[in-house]
């Protein structure tokens, strides 16, 4: 449908706005969006709670970049940087459900259908709250700009 | 026939949300089968009070990150409908193609992703993509062309942002749309493919028949197979289309201690909505390559199979598939105009129905004089499905109870499945541990 074609990055932002941090990847996605003339070979996406659409988001770019709230068992508002390689999901109905879409095995799937990026970076970022509500907590929303400057080094 | 079965299935997989099936067998005896959903409630209701009417659709699309865009569009309709507002001929194609986008993604999700790995005997997709490639690549392929075809319309994948009350803030262009309907054209091939292989394992779908009613949109004028328009019908009360408005004379919801979703009954003690219920009230209004796909799965008018449900959403694929490609004719005959959308509020109440992909979907609002939402009320089709998932298990179980209790628990499973139950699409974080 769009003609325009695809960037070699892209990066993604997953989350619910409607359970506070647990859109903190949508938040990222706003905020990393403002400089997007300063990265005119990155395409930034809101996929919201997109699970599959993942795979198709990722298909066939050189780099991917994934923002998302993740419970790593680490000081709430705490950044990690990681690979998928780096880390093992602890759901325990992955791969079994949509609603549980597991990023970890959409790479996976990705990869063996030949079109996976050769580089993919994952953003995790520990959550204080993951009550009803459409605003970060504190701790996260004062540390909305480190973070976009922590994913902008990974782009340069 | 075993004397002892226990299966405790917490929670059942390739499913939308959490649900548990419970079956407990001493010496021949059933002394338990449920149905279980133990989701905590969303709060949807709740959460959208105090928002202006031009809010609404934007936040409950929030409550499926599958069904998103036809969350919205019933959440529109009953808005449009609150607050007296018409909608022009080209948005209302343009809000069709966008609901048959959804409709695609849906189902191609569902028959490849979550049904299929039953039908070829393996846990999940994942193995699946090792065993038949080729088989899931096409699958992609047609959930990713589901996918552009979202995003040109609705504006992204998931969560629309091109549909306010009144109409669409964007119309695609004419190359757009001619672009789409090329791809579609070409997605045929893709759809028998895949239909092909399904029908290659259809064997391995139970045969289970059960008496039901099915619930569904019915649209008389012009006589369609419709997502969209029309009122509410059952096989039950063929000579009746009840407006949308009456949906609560429909739904009869009710609480019970198993769930903490309600159930609904309407003649009988359950109903069933979705691809099957829409293919029993209209098949004969299906487009004809829709038509000769059920022919060749022998899916006709009066199935009571549920597990047949797949196959239905398999042959709605077909139609819509092949209605889009018509109603990009139409709009492109009448040639394309921006529109600009402009509303103001009113105190009033609105109802909004749409089909979901897995079926009949109702939202109610109330807005003060500011436009100011004071009261909603929004029934899913799964939360309708439960009772009837309940009453075809309680059918099922003793046919197959001297099955082993691997096979028994599979089918039960399956039947779940079969519905393609949206339990909750509340939280997806990640959690992991790191290994180095």
């Amino acid at each position: 449908m769009d003609q325009t074609p695809r960037k070699d990055t892209v990066v993604i932002g997953l989350g619910n706005l409607l359970l506070s941090d647990e859109g903190i990847g949508v938040h990222l996605i706003r905020k990393l969006s403002e400089h997007q003339n300063k990265f005119p070979s990155v395409e930034f996406i809101d996929a919201g709670t997109g699970g599959m659409n993942v795979l198709h988001l990722i298909a066939n770019r050189k780099k991917a970049i994934i923002i998302d709230c993740a419970k790593m068992s680490k000081k709430p508002g705490t950044i990690r940087r990681f690979e998928p390689a780096d880390v093992k999901t602890t759901k325990k109905l992955t791969h079994f459900s949509l609603h549980e879409a597991d990023i970890l095995r959409i790479i996976a799937i990705s990869r063996q259908l030949d079109e996976c990026p050769e580089q993919i970076l994952i953003f995790g970022i520990e959550p204080e709250s993951l009550e009803v509500g459409q605003k970060l907590s504190k701790t996260l929303a004062e540390k909305l700009d480190l973070y976009a400057a922590d994913i902008c080094k990974s782009l340069s | 026939m075993h004397n002892n079965v226990n299966i405790n299935v917490h929670h059942i997989t390739r499913v939308e949300g959490h649900g548990n099936i419970v079956v407990n067998v001493k010496e021949g005896k059933i002394e338990k089968l449920q149905w279980q959903v133990p989701e905590a409630p969303r709060f949807f209701e709740a959460m959208v009070r105090g928002h202006s009417y031009q809010d609404i659709q934007t936040i409950v699309s929030r409550i499926c990150g599958i069904c998103s865009i036809t969350h919205s569009l019933a959440a529109t309709k009953a808005v449009e409908s609150a607050m007296g507002l018409k909608v022009s001929e080209q948005a209302d194609k343009l809000r069709i193609l966008m609901h048959y986008s959804e409709q695609l993604q849906s189902h191609t999700l569902h028959v490849g992703y979550l049904a299929a790995p039953d039908f070829f005997g393996t846990p999940s997709v994942v193995p699946l993509v090792a065993r038949a490639k080729d088989v899931v690549k096409t699958i992609v392929k047609a959930h990713r062309i589901a996918n552009n075809w979202s995003d040109l319309i609705a504006g992204r994948t998931t969560h629309p942002v091109t549909l306010i009350p009144g109409g669409l803030t964007k119309t695609p262009t004419e190359k757009q749309l001619r672009q789409l309907q090329k791809e579609l054209k070409d997605a045929v091939p893709d759809l028998k493919k895949i239909a092909e292989v399904v029908l290659s394992v259809a064997g391995n779908i139970p045969k289970f028949e059960r008496p039901t009613e099915y619930v569904s949109l019915k649209q008389t004028t012009p006589p369609t197979y419709t997502f969209y328009h029309g009122g509410i019908t059952s096989n039950d009360n063929k000579s009746a289309v009840l407006p949308i408005e009456k949906w609560h004379d429909v739904a009869n919801e009710f609480v019970v201690e198993q769930s903490t979703a309600k159930w609904a009954k309407w003649h009988r003690d359950a109903y069933a909505v979705g691809a099957l219920a829409r293919f029993n009230n209209n098949a004969e209004l299906l487009s004809p390559m829709a038509k000769d796909a059920a022919k060749i799965f022998g899916l006709e008018k009066g199935c009571c199979n549920p597990y047949m449900n797949t196959v239905a959403q398999l042959v709605e694929c077909f139609h819509v598939v092949e209605t889009s490609i018509e109603i990009i004719d139409q709009l492109l005959t009448k040639g394309l105009k921006t529109e600009k959308i402009t509303s103001s509020p009113r105190a009033g109440k609105g109802s909004g129905c749409v089909e979901a992909p897995r079926g009949i979907l109702f939202h109610d609002y109330e807005f003060d004089k500011h436009g100011k939402c004071v009261a909603a009320d929004i029934c899913i089709p799964t939360g309708q499905n439960h009772a009837n998932i309940q009453k075809d298990f309680e059918k099922l179980l003793p046919e197959i109870l001297d099955q082993q209790e691997k096979d028994i628990r599979l089918k039960l499973e399956m039947l779940v499945r079969a519905y393609d139950p949206c339990i909750s699409c509340s939280t997806h974080f990640l959690n992991v541990q790191f290994v180095r």
